[in-house]
């Protein structure tokens, strides 16, 4: 059954191509993003959690040890 | 510089860990009391409202919508007012928010045990308040779109990635599985049938737990597992592939829930290989997530906040392997229907989303009341009877679910099946299920001790409603590169519209690629000449079915097994659920199947097991459903009915519903009344049992007693 599905859509042969391009293309250009970031910016994101911008109002309340 | 004071929205973060505390203990009891009745099924005491069937999705809901649910919107609500350095965009949509959800909560509550469901799993609550969670999820995503507008962080960390990433696709995924034709202020018939409602629901319900338990939790992981260790994550460039890989790949794996059903091969196999694919970016992030810990792992030790992270990212790992292991068809064809699927759900839930919940609790709570916990170590009681309530949990779920998996498909060496009483697989796993509602129970002692430690921490305390905090304000244009070049990805997580636009796209492709054929399939489902729509008497029979969950543990998809073909008969066929809004094919077998139940057993014998199934199968675990024996069916509301099913395809004639229904059914409960004398039973043909009758003996008939034509297109 799956073959009539697949073989009724008219010019069925380009999605397999498009769909190999597409996850293909999504995952190179995923990797040549990341690859292609910064230090400088990468250290920036990294420490937002980290951000003590409220160390005043409460940090100093927090348990040393748990 | 110019700095801006302002203040931190605590009341509202507050607000959502309170109700993730109480909701979290209401659906762990309701689960526990689901769990209690498999082995003991009088523990409904003979209620309705509290049957198996109709507290299964009340767990469930509970579990995943309000448990889980408001302990996202918690861990959300703090950690984007600091990673936005912003308060919320509006504190009466944050109000609304929260009262709008435990409203839908509560209403969950209250209609799923009195047995208004639409029967799809995690979407069972009826069309107003589907449109009422659609409403409060709007509230959601503006006020989140908002906050992350007026930030004064030029940067949108990764976590508010995953914030955006849910609240757009969870939207989408409740639209298209919620369409549905309402019959009634409480009933609705979904708009797809069959194999078509099937794939739209897995779709949905794989993807529930992929946006709903999955997505916002890892964003609440890469903001507070580095909070708790006081580390940076360990590589940011691998948490960017984990979102985009994620969302990306995520999105196509539905089918997986389907294997070996009618559901078209190629659907199958697409589903199977993009579960495959998401083991790579899943462990990336898990790895992401320990790795964090790399130096600091002595706090883990002493810290019960780290200890809860570090069992919940380990369970999201586990989880996230065995999930694409059990999407390889070979290893479906053993666990699916089986406890395994329980098994791997419960992993997930009680390591990866309870943990990692009780571990912001524990995190947020001292600072929330500027104080200590109250006790470290009832925390670390806590994480260590909760670990052992998961592993008492799931390992004699995990041997329960091999076992039936096992016992289903072993033959004899003549031939024959060596337990063709499917009792016979149900009996073998009973100390299963008892050792797993001991495990369940730990669970809860660990919670209701979280509770209490949490309140004394609260006591002890005192609350900060907003917390002042002061940052420069966003500059109007986004400075540039170092070198005076503004890089695209820069450009792009700096602008949260454009961000959220190819966040959609990327979830987008994987549903079109499914949607789309499953409309081609729609056109190509092989007709089958003799299957008929139901007749008014079993129209009602299924909704009573609908009614009280009987899905919950019968399936109604005959594999193409031998050792299914062998006892239950015909496997299903594409073209026999044409009929069917909703389908209703099940996803566990804690009785046999169904599909081609009628006429099996004679009227009376239904009667009578429905009475009291012990009576018919001594050692059944199915609950009495005395009640169906003197309620009377709802014939007042069989032409909204009738016409609902009309208006979505069902083709009964114009006006039939207006005189010749009531006579046809009326007609046939007759009949039915004639038969249940003739096993020295006498009812009433008003009764709800007579419907049920109807539908059960209607099952797998009509391909049974006439010969298949399939019309290729």
């Amino acid at each position: 059954m799956e073959q009539k599905v697949i073989c009724g859509i008219e010019g069925v042969g380009i999605y397999g191509v498009i769909s190999i391009l597409i996850c293909f293309t999504f995952f190179t250009g995923t990797f040549l993003w990341v690859v292609s970031l910064k230090k400088n910016y990468l250290k920036h994101m990294e420490d937002l959690p980290l951000d003590g911008s409220e160390k005043n109002s409460t940090d100093k309340n927090q348990p040393t040890t748990l | 510089m110019n700095v801006e004071t302002f203040k931190y929205d605590n009341r509202i973060v507050r607000a959502f860990a309170i109700a993730t505390v109480v909701w979290g203990i209401v659906g762990m009891l309701v689960g526990l009391l689901a769990a209690v009745q498999l082995f003991f099924p009088d523990a409904n005491l003979n209620l309705q409202f509290i049957t198996f069937g109709r507290i299964r999705p009340l767990h469930t809901n509970a579990v995943i919508f309000a448990f889980v649910g408001n302990g996202m919107f918690m861990g959300i609500y703090y950690s984007l007012q600091r990673l936005c350095k912003a308060r919320m965009f509006s504190d009466f949509i944050s109000w609304f928010h929260f009262w709008g959800w435990q409203s839908i909560i509560v209403s969950a509550a209250l209609t799923l045990p009195l047995g208004f469901t639409t029967s799809k799993e995690y979407a069972e609550l009826e069309w107003p308040i589907k449109i009422a969670i659609a409403v409060v999820w709007v509230a959601f995503t503006v006020n989140l779109i908002g906050t992350i507008l007026k930030r004064r962080e030029k940067h949108m960390y990764v976590a508010i990635w995953f914030y955006l990433a849910t609240a757009l696709t969870v939207a989408v995924l409740h639209v298209t599985n919620s369409m549905t034709m309402p019959a009634g202020w409480f009933k609705s018939y979904s708009m797809y049938a069959g194999v078509q409602d099937a794939l739209v629901q897995w779709w949905y319900g794989h993807n529930a737990v992929a946006f709903f338990l999955t997505t916002p939790y890892l964003g609440l992981m890469y903001y507070f597992l580095p909070k708790a260790a006081n580390r940076p994550v360990f590589s940011y460039r691998l948490s960017i592939i984990h979102f985009w890989g994620l969302i990306f790949l995520y999105i196509w794996a539905g089918p997986h829930h389907l294997l070996y059903t009618a559901l078209p091969d190629w659907a199958q196999s697409l589903g199977m290989v993009f579960s495959l694919m998401l083991i790579a970016p899943s462990w990336g992030g898990m790895l992401n997530g320990l790795l964090t810990l790399r130096g600091v792992w002595d706090k883990v030790r002493q810290d019960p906040v780290l200890k809860f992270m570090v069992v919940a990212v380990t369970a999201y790992g586990m989880a996230t392997l065995e999930g694409p292991v059990m999407a390889i068809k070979t290893v479906n064809s053993l666990s699916h229907y089986t406890d395994w699927t329980i098994a791997h759900a419960h992993s997930g839930a009680l390591g990866w989303n309870g943990f990692l919940t009780f571990s912001m609790l524990y995190f947020l709570y001292p600072r929330l009341y500027k104080t200590q916990l109250w006790s470290t170590k009832l925390a670390n009681y806590h994480f260590w009877i909760g670990l052992l309530g998961i592993m008492f949990y799931i390992i004699p779920i995990y041997v329960a679910g091999i076992t039936e998996g096992l016992m289903w498909k072993q033959f004899n060496k003549d031939g024959f099946l060596q337990y063709p009483n499917f009792l016979e697989t149900i009996v073998q796993i009973v100390p299963m299920l008892r050792l797993r509602a001991i495990g369940g129970t730990l669970y809860l002692v660990g919670v209701f001790m979280m509770a209490y430690n949490l309140y004394r921490t609260a006591k002890a305390g005192e609350f900060e409603p907003d917390t002042e905090v002061q940052a420069a304000p966003l500059e109007k244009t986004v400075s540039s590169g170092a070198h005076g070049k503004l890089s695209w990805h820069r450009m792009l997580e700096g602008k949260p519209m454009i961000f959220t636009v190819l966040a959609v796209v990327a979830i987008l492709i994987g549903g079109i690629v499914e949607i789309i054929p499953m409309y081609l399939v729609k056109e190509n489902v092989p007709t089958i000449a003799s299957v008929h729509p139901y007749t008014p008497l079993e129209v009602l029979g299924r909704d009573v079915y609908i009614r009280e969950g009987c899905l919950g543990c019968h399936s109604q998809m005959i594999r193409p097994f031998r050792s299914e073909t062998e006892r239950y008969g015909e496997y299903s066929k594409a073209g026999e659920f044409v009929y069917d809004h909703p389908f209703l094919w099940g996803s566990e077998r804690k009785g046999p199947d169904l599909a081609r139940e009628g006429g099996r057993y004679p009227d009376a014998w239904h009667y009578n097991h429905m009475d009291d199934p012990r009576s018919t199968s001594p050692g059944s675990i199915m609950p009495r459903y005395p009640w169906l024996l003197t309620q009377k069916m709802e014939m007042d509301s069989l032409p909204w009915r009738l016409s609902a099913l009309r208006r979505i395809g069902v083709p009964y004639p114009a006006g039939y519903e207006n005189g010749p229904a009531q006579k046809d059914l009326q007609a046939q409960a007759e009949k039915i009344v004639a038969n249940l004398k003739l096993g020295s039973v006498n009812a009433e043909p008003d009764k709800d049992i007579v419907a049920l009758i109807a539908y059960l003996q209607r099952l797998g008939t009509d391909i049974k007693n006439a010969p298949v034509t399939t019309a290729a297109k």
